[in-house]
């Protein structure tokens, strides 16, 4: 398939090279021309801009930082003026600008995807992603090949906006899931127990989840090198809050978790993992010691 | 003095008639025509036709935007004010969009003191609002006998922004306690204990706060006819989460008084009073 590609950072290098992998034909664009040259290495053409990025193809994905970047690519996209042209958003964005960003590209004869992705570089790379799709089945049907190639659970959820509320109740789950694995491995070494019994005990019961074995080990190790850095979750979350807010909707949870991720943008832990906050709770319990 | 006024809601008519009252020009502007019904007072056909007829300008909107609209858009008073005159937003924005405001009207020479109030349509009314201004000190100083109409306390808190940064902490410990208080009333109440009593008993001591004394007693005579409309206080609760945001700073009892305004406005009680908190409660 004829696709373009835009947005080359730690996410969308390895998805546009997974594209290439599964043997499509990428057209790459990112403001900064020098992130395009791994892609171009691979077998990737360059465009010099979102428009030319979008002529000739079947399809277009952006993978960028937040929706004013989204609507600005995507209005070049549509610039172009291609043809039954499906454009698909990987970014995460709140569901109201991604079903406004829907709704013009319909204007404008484009039918698109919002279609974010959960998993990390690490998914991103190995091509697992979760994708979650919102907007028409026919549209989906015809990335469906693309995300193959990205992507290994990858789910039509509902109408456009659809695919940003499955990922930021993603944000919201995995955000308290954080939480809550750092709150309860403080609650454990402020009690003189090992975090890493206590860690081990709970993997074969109900607390089981991803977050308690992956991301506790990493809490274990110390090791708050990103994955996914705090700051990218306090963004998520505030899309969660300032959604509930607009809606009417009591999120109690949500509203704690998304203020420890804000304590850690404001202390200087934003660049680190989301698994930082455990630094977070140790200093406020007065477990300084640990707080390194 | 000639003084403008747009936003002639509940706030804002008792506002610009105790303006009128103290001798001033008073003109003003509005969006629906109808709301100037009663008022004695001659309109403009834009607010840049205002701003061109006045010394002074003032604003009591409900949102940032139509702030900005108001100030900066098409038929806006940018277009209108002559350099010297002051805008004097009296609405509660956000302190980013004061500022931005504020710095383009500086452009045309024209001075602008983010003033919002406190106190309510009870304080309108009295003009014993809380004043809390940002801006330049020397306008400031300039249009105080107008602020003196309206209000008691008038605190140049700092330069533009600082007034709605203060507004923000206002609502912030304002609306905590009648959360405060809707779960004291609550508590009273499952315990089999008499609310009113209580809300008496503690009038007296180191609890005692006007909101217990006013939004308590809303809650004690269950009467949520609105004071201060919720929505208003909905809409304050996004500002100041977003400053807290923008400035890193984690607010953990906003968020969650935050979520129960969520919740009250699911209910539909945005245009009761804030007291329906107790209801909320009441619910879960």
């Amino acid at each position: 398939m004829k696709i373009g590609f835009i947005g080359l950072g730690i996410m969308g290098r390895p998805m546009a090279l997974n594209l290439l992998k599964g043997g499509h034909d990428v057209r790459v664009w990112a403001r900064r021309a020098e992130s395009m040259q791994p892609l171009l290495n691979a077998g990737a053409t360059a465009a010099a801009s979102t428009a030319e990025v979008a002529s000739d193809r079947e399809l277009v994905i952006s993978m960028v930082a937040d929706a004013p970047d989204v609507a600005e690519v995507m209005r070049g996209v549509a610039s172009a003026g291609v043809p039954c042209l499906v454009a698909v958003d990987m970014s995460t964005i709140a569901p109201a600008a991604a079903r406004s960003i829907g709704a013009e590209l319909a204007d404008a004869g484009v039918d698109f995807l919002d279609a974010p992705v959960s998993g990390g570089e690490v998914g991103a790379i190995a091509g697992t992603l979760s994708i979650m799709a919102g907007g028409s089945a026919a549209a989906f049907a015809r990335a469906e090949p693309a995300f193959a190639c990205m992507g290994k659970n990858i789910v039509h959820v509902g109408d456009s906006g659809a695919g940003q509320v499955a990922k930021a109740a993603n944000q919201i789950v995995t955000g308290m899931g954080v939480l809550a694995v750092a709150e309860a491995f403080a609650f454990a070494s402020k009690n003189g127990v090992d975090r890493s019994k206590v860690r081990e005990a709970l993997l074969g019961g109900f607390a089981y989840s991803k977050i308690l074995e992956n991301h506790g080990q990493r809490m274990l190790d110390r090791n708050f090198k990103p994955g996914f850095k705090s700051w990218m979750h306090e963004k998520d979350l505030n899309i969660v809050m300032q959604t509930a807010h607009e809606l009417g909707l009591c999120l109690p949870g949500s509203a704690a978790t998304a203020q420890m991720f804000n304590a850690m943008v404001g202390s200087a832990h934003g660049e680190e993992d989301s698994i930082a906050v455990l630094k977070l709770l140790e200093l406020l319990s007065g477990q300084a010691d640990a707080a390194k | 003095m000639k003084v403008g006024f747009i936003g002639l809601g509940v706030m804002g008519r008792p506002m610009a008639l105790h303006l009128k009252a103290a001798g001033h020009d008073v003109r003003v502007w509005a969006r629906r025509p109808e709301t100037l019904a009663g008022l004695d007072l001659p309109a403009a056909e834009t607010p840049a036709a205002l701003g061109a007829a006045c010394d002074v300008v003032f604003t009591m909107i409900t949102s940032s935007a139509d702030v900005e609209t108001v100030a900066l858009g098409e038929h806006g008073l940018i277009h209108g004010m002559a350099p010297g005159s002051v805008l004097i937003d009296c609405s509660t924005i956000s302190p980013e969009s004061a500022r931005n405001i504020a710095a383009k009207l500086a452009e045309k020479g024209i001075a602008m003191l983010d003033a919002p109030v406190s106190g309510g349509v009870q304080g309108a009314i009295d003009a014993t609002l809380a004043i809390m201004a940002g801006g330049d000190a020397g306008v400031l100083a300039r249009v105080r006998p107008l602020l003196d109409c309206l209000g008691r306390r008038i605190v140049h808190v700092g330069p533009n922004g600082a007034g709605q940064v203060a507004k923000a902490c206002n609502q912030m410990i304002m609306v905590a306690a009648i959360q405060a208080a809707a779960e004291a009333m609550r508590l009273a109440a499952a315990s089999g204990v008499d609310c009113g009593k209580v809300q008496q008993a503690l009038a007296g001591g180191s609890a005692a706060s006007r909101v217990l004394e006013v939004m308590g007693q809303r809650m004690v005579d269950r009467n949520f006819a609105a004071g201060i409309e919720a929505r208003l206080h909905h809409k304050d609760y996004g500002l100041v989460l977003e400053a807290a945001r923008r400035a890193g700073v984690p607010v953990p009892l906003t968020t969650a008084v935050a979520q129960q305004l969520n919740a009250l406005m699911a209910q539909g009680w945005g245009r009761d009073d804030t007291a329906s908190l107790l209801r909320v409660l009441e619910q879960q």
